[in-house]
Formats: C-alpha cells, structure tokens, sequence
C-alpha cells in the first residue's frame, strides 16, 4: 500500500515528504523546548505567582507595576548603554584587529587563536579574574599601573559612573574573538584582485580600506551587528559575577534586564513580573533585529 | 607609449623555477601575446611586469627605465583581471573613474576621461549602472574601461575573455582588435587560448615549463613552428605527427616508422639516418578517394574512422599503418566511415622535428 502510494508521487513530492521527515526531529525540540515555554511566558506574565501557591489571573497589572517602576526605567536605560556602546566598539576593535592580523602570516594562527580563547572561557571565571584585576591597591593590576603612572586609584566596579564601563570591558573582550573571527573569514573571502586591480591603479589604503574593503564587507558587519546587539542585550553572566552579591549595583547603575528578571523570579519569587519583564525583552530584541535589518538593506 | 624590456627574467617559487630566463624585447605600440599551457609562466611574467610578483633575478624596463623594485602604481601599467575585477556597491562610472580618481586628478578631468572612455567602448548608457546588473560582455568593456581611462603607457591583459561564451569571445576579440588600433598603446596579453593568440598578436610568445619555445608573427609560428611543441600547440586541430628514422632506400628516401612500416618520400632533404618525428597539418593533408597515378608528392593510405562533419569542411579521423591520422576535407565526394582513402602531402607542407630534443631540423 505504502509503496504504490509513495510510487505514485511526483520527484518534488518525495523530496519534500523527506526533508519534513528529517526536520521533523528538530522540529519536535524546537517546539518542546523553545515555542513552548516562549508562548507559557506570555501567559505567566498575566499570573500573579510565586512558583508554588495558586496562580492568580491579573490582566496586564504586572506590565503596568514594571512600568511604574523608577528602577525599570535604569535597568532598560543600562541595558542600551551595554548594547549601544558594546556593539561599536566591539565591532571596531575586531575589525581593525582583524584588518591587521590578516597582514601577516607570520604568527597569524598563534594570535588568532589567542583571541579567541576569550570566547571559549566561561564567562563566570573571566569575570572573576576581571574582578580581581580591577580591586584596589595593592591587590588590583590596573590600580597598580596607574598608579605607577602617578595617575589617582579609581573605584571602577564601586563607582556609580565607572561600574558599567568596567563590567563592559571583558564582556566586549570576550566576543572579541568571535568577531575576529568572522571578520577575517569576511576579508579572505574578498577576491585577491579587487587588491591588485586597486595596487595598479595606485589607491592608496584608505581609498582601498574605504572603497573596497569596507563595502565588501557589509553582509559579515550586518550579521555581527544583529548577533552582538543580542547578545549586548541579553548581558547577565558578568554583571552578577562581578558585582557585590549580584546586585548589579553600586545603586543598579550597572543592572541589567536579564538580571531584574532573575531577581524577580528566584528573590523575591514574583514569577508573573518575571515572565511580563522577559516578554517585554523579547519585544525589544525582535524590534531591534528587525530594524537592524531593515536599515542594512536598504542599499544593495 | 612605451617600449618594454625583459632581461633574463628568473622566478622562483621556492624549488620550483616558475620563469627561466625570460628574454624579450617588446615594441612601442606592439600587441603581444603570452600563450602556453596552463602552469607554462605566462601568467607570472605579466604578473610580474605589472609588480604583483616580485622577480626573482633579472630586469624589466619599461620606457627605458628600469622597474624591478618599482610600485604597481609607479610603473604606468594598466591590467584587466581575468575575473574582470570591477567592485561590485561601485557603479561603471565609479569603477571606471577609479584609478584615475586615486591619481586625485580634478574633477573635471575625472568627469571628462570617464565619458571618453565609456564612449569609445559603447557604456555612456551604462554609466549609473552596477556591476551586477551586466552581461559578461559589459563588464567585460566596463573592465577595458577603466584600463584606458588612465591612458597608461602599458596595458596588461590576464586572460579577459575566458570567463565569456564563445560568441562573445569572438566579439571582444574584435573590438579588442578596433581598440588596439585606435588608442596603439603597447599590449601584453596572457591567453591559453591559441585562436586568441594568433588572432590578435602581432608576434606571439609560445611559453612552455617557464621558457620561451618561440617568439614570431603568427605567420611565422603556424608555418615555422621551431618545435614540436610549438607546432603541437598552434594550429586546431593539431598537426599530425609520424616518428622514424630517415633511410635511403631503393633509389629514394624514406622514412621507416617505428612500427616497421615505410614510408616513401618524395624529394626528401638528405637527413639520412637521422631518428625524425615527421609533422604534417590537418589541413595539409589532401584527401583523395582515387590514387593518383603519378606519385608526385607523399601519399599515405589510410581507413576513414570518424567523420566529424563542420559545415564548410569535414575533419576526417582516420586508421592508418603508421597509427592515427587526422585530416579535413572539403571535397564534395561523400566520405563513409570504413572507406579507404589516400592523404597525399607537398613537400613544403611537411616539418621535420628531431625526435630527441624535438627541435625543427629543416
């Protein structure tokens, strides 16, 4: 039965049955483990739940409690600054550390392979080495250096204006490697006689870098931009490793969203806010993918 | 305008010697043509005229002055790449004023020279258009273009026409031809290509393992051809070769294949004894369905194998005793596989190669 029914199938059919067969699986998972709790979290965040007692349906009161809340609009306000100037300047080293390791050929897997070391490293024992690095005299490598310079102490992760800059750099550090990456995978696959033809024609290396190089390489810039911007948004890992019991302070100048979730779900055990502060977060990174998508293109 | 200077041009590529001793001398406004088989040099003594390659000994002078170690930029060579090289976020008009806009010349020169450039190669309509939006004979005019635009003294060419079908190939030929006349700037051009080569070239340099096989018009080369390799090389499809030894015998000369099998020759040079590969063209083989009663010239018989029918002429593959032989017919007679048929050839027509260093010997 089943082999005069597949016989009688055109070639398209077939081939279209198999591939759903073999995405089936995935599929399944996808569904199981991501889609599913996704939809539950939009549901949740209209409960009024601590995780154990009885739900209790409250419309949209949880939005509305977060919204009102002064801390929220901090938290969203240093979300933005890691991802608004994380990205750039992650973005920008990688590339200029890219456009130079590609120069050599000398050494050039020893040192592509120390930068991405970082991207291996668990982020928790990065931060805590970071931590360390930033400690005040005479435990702390930086106090120590600027001090050697006759340069004043300063704070960084205890200071309510420095924190968040401190926390930024070993989480830029980290993806650097990535980046990298990705960007000398983009420079190699620009043909070798865009260069030559611009050698001949005597372009010198910015009209090269800005003529040739760079507009090549705006697909690997694109893709970069969306996945960090993600990631920037979604920073958690180094602002509870290396702020004092995970607070995200000094005064939550350095908290981000991912980290008022956490504290909302497994503090204070308000599971519906949790849930409707995570939805708010999926709106944000869906709203700014897409529009960073949009903006790139634009022109072909 | 310029004249250019190869003086024992040596490179090596670690062990491998990629150019031995390259000699040529190369005349203002000449059109000259590299051909060889792939890995033959060709490629990486243009390269290393246009300073993408650096010489390993040797020295290349262009215009009298000597540019070993002189920058691609500082040698006033332009060279279109195989793959055409044109930026595809630039437009034709950006991709062709880009040299000259890195030589920051004004403006309105820039706007000027581009126009002229576009005009003599048909892109003025094509100007705001990019790369993607082109056939392959566009961008391959938009890659000419931005060569000219320079009006340099040198022009380079990496095989530019083998990315293009065959009938366009035969179309750029020509307006290659037109442009070459036209502007009579000094042209070297890198083909594998040996239609392309004798069609275009004033002299023809025929590359084989980093040396020069030999350098001549493409009368001289297809007539003469010094070896067997530039005699293999040149001519399609190539030119017949039969192996043996030179004896005299029964009041005439001939050749005794390595088969055994003889071959009378009429009027032969005294080359007596020597051990000879004999070469004949296609072209040069007139078929005959009858023997001539008088023997006048060398006659072959042979068993007509495959016909491959052309139109204007039939190329005729054929089992003779001294192995396979090809030749082509324009006879109006129709051919049938099988038919026994007699090749005859003029003297004239016959080069003698010697089959150890393969080298023409009359």
């Amino acid at each position: 039965m089943f082999v005069s029914f597949w016989n009688k199938l055109s070639i398209n059919q077939k081939l279209a049955i198999t591939a759903w067969l073999f995405l089936a699986v995935p599929i399944v998972f996808y569904v199981c483990i991501r889609f599913y709790p996704t939809f539950e979290a939009f549901y949740v965040s209209t409960l009024k739940w601590n995780l154990l007692g009885a739900k209790k349906y409250i419309g949209l009161r949880n939005y509305e409690k977060i919204f009102a809340d002064e801390d929220f609009w901090l938290v969203l306000l240093n979300t933005f600054k890691y991802a608004g100037l994380g990205v750039p300047i992650s973005l920008f080293i990688a590339f200029c550390v890219a456009y130079f390791l590609n120069e050599i050929t000398r050494w050039h897997d020893f040192i592509r392979a120390l930068y991405f070391i970082p991207f291996l490293t668990t982020a928790v024992a990065m931060a805590w080495v970071w931590k360390w690095f930033y400690q005040p005299l005479p435990i702390g490598y930086f106090n120590f250096f600027l001090n050697y310079l006759g340069i004043a102490q300063q704070p960084f992760l205890k200071s309510v204006t420095q924190g968040l800059y401190a926390i930024m750099a070993p989480a830029v550090w980290a993806g650097l490697g990535f980046q990298v990456v990705i960007f000398i995978a983009g420079i190699r696959a620009i043909p070798r006689s865009y260069y030559e033809a611009a050698e001949i024609d005597g372009a010198g290396r910015w009209q090269i870098l800005r003529e040739i190089t760079l507009p090549s390489l705006k697909p690997t810039v694109i893709f970069l931009t969306v996945v960090s911007t993600i990631g920037f948004l979604r920073i958690f890992d180094q602002v509870y490793s290396m702020t004092t019991n995970g607070d995200g302070g000094p005064l939550n100048t350095t908290k981000p969203i991912v980290l008022m979730i956490y504290e909302f779900a497994f503090d204070e055990f308000k599971i519906g806010r949790a849930s409707a502060l995570t939805v708010i977060l999926f709106v944000i990174l869906l709203v700014i993918s897409m529009f960073q998508l949009w903006l790139m293109r634009k022109k072909p | 305008m310029a004249e250019v200077l190869l003086e024992n041009i040596n490179k090596n590529f670690g062990k491998i010697k990629a150019v031995d001793d390259f000699c040529l001398q190369i005349m203002d406004k000449e059109f000259i043509v590299f051909v060889g088989p792939s890995g033959c040099g060709k490629s990486t003594t243009l390269r290393m005229i246009a300073g993408l390659e650096e010489i390993s000994s040797g020295n290349i002078s262009i215009d009298q002055r000597i540019v070993n170690n002189t920058h691609p930029k500082n040698r006033d060579i332009a060279m279109v790449f195989q793959n055409y090289a044109l930026y595809p976020h630039l437009s034709v008009r950006e991709n062709i004023s880009f040299g000259i806009r890195a030589q920051k010349l004004p403006k309105n020169e820039i706007t000027s020279r581009t126009l002229e450039a576009a005009k003599i190669l048909g892109l003025d309509e094509l100007l705001d258009r990019r790369p993607g939006e082109l056939s392959g004979g566009q961008k391959q005019r938009v890659a000419m273009g931005r060569a000219i635009v320079r009006k340099p003294k040198v022009f380079l060419f990496d095989e530019p026409l083998s990315n293009l079908d065959a009938k366009l190939r035969h179309k750029m030929r020509v307006e290659m031809k037109k442009l070459h006349q036209q502007v009579q700037t000094t042209t070297i051009y890198v083909t594998h290509d040996q239609v392309e080569a004798m069609t275009l070239a004033d002299r023809i340099v025929i590359m084989k393992d980093g040396k020069i096989e030999q350098v001549g018009s493409p009368d001289e080369v297809y007539h003469k051809p010094n070896s067997q390799f530039v005699a293999s090389f040149i001519g399609s499809p190539a030119m017949n070769f039969i192996s043996g030894t030179l004896e005299f015998l029964n009041n005439r000369n001939s050749l005794i294949c390595d088969g055994g099998e003889m071959i009378d020759l009429v009027d032969w040079p005294d080359l007596v004894g020597s051990k000879l590969t004999m070469g004949i063209r296609p072209e040069h083989m007139e078929l005959k369905t009858e023997k001539s009663s008088k023997v006048i010239n060398t006659v072959l018989d042979a068993k007509v194998s495959v016909l491959e029918p052309m139109g204007h002429e039939v190329i005729v593959t054929c089992d003779s005793n001294v192995g396979e032989v090809i030749g082509k017919y324009t006879g109006n007679t129709k051919l049938k596989v099988g038919q026994t048929i007699h090749f005859e050839f003029k003297k004239e027509n016959i080069h003698f190669f010697d089959e150890n260093s393969g080298k023409r010997v009359s």
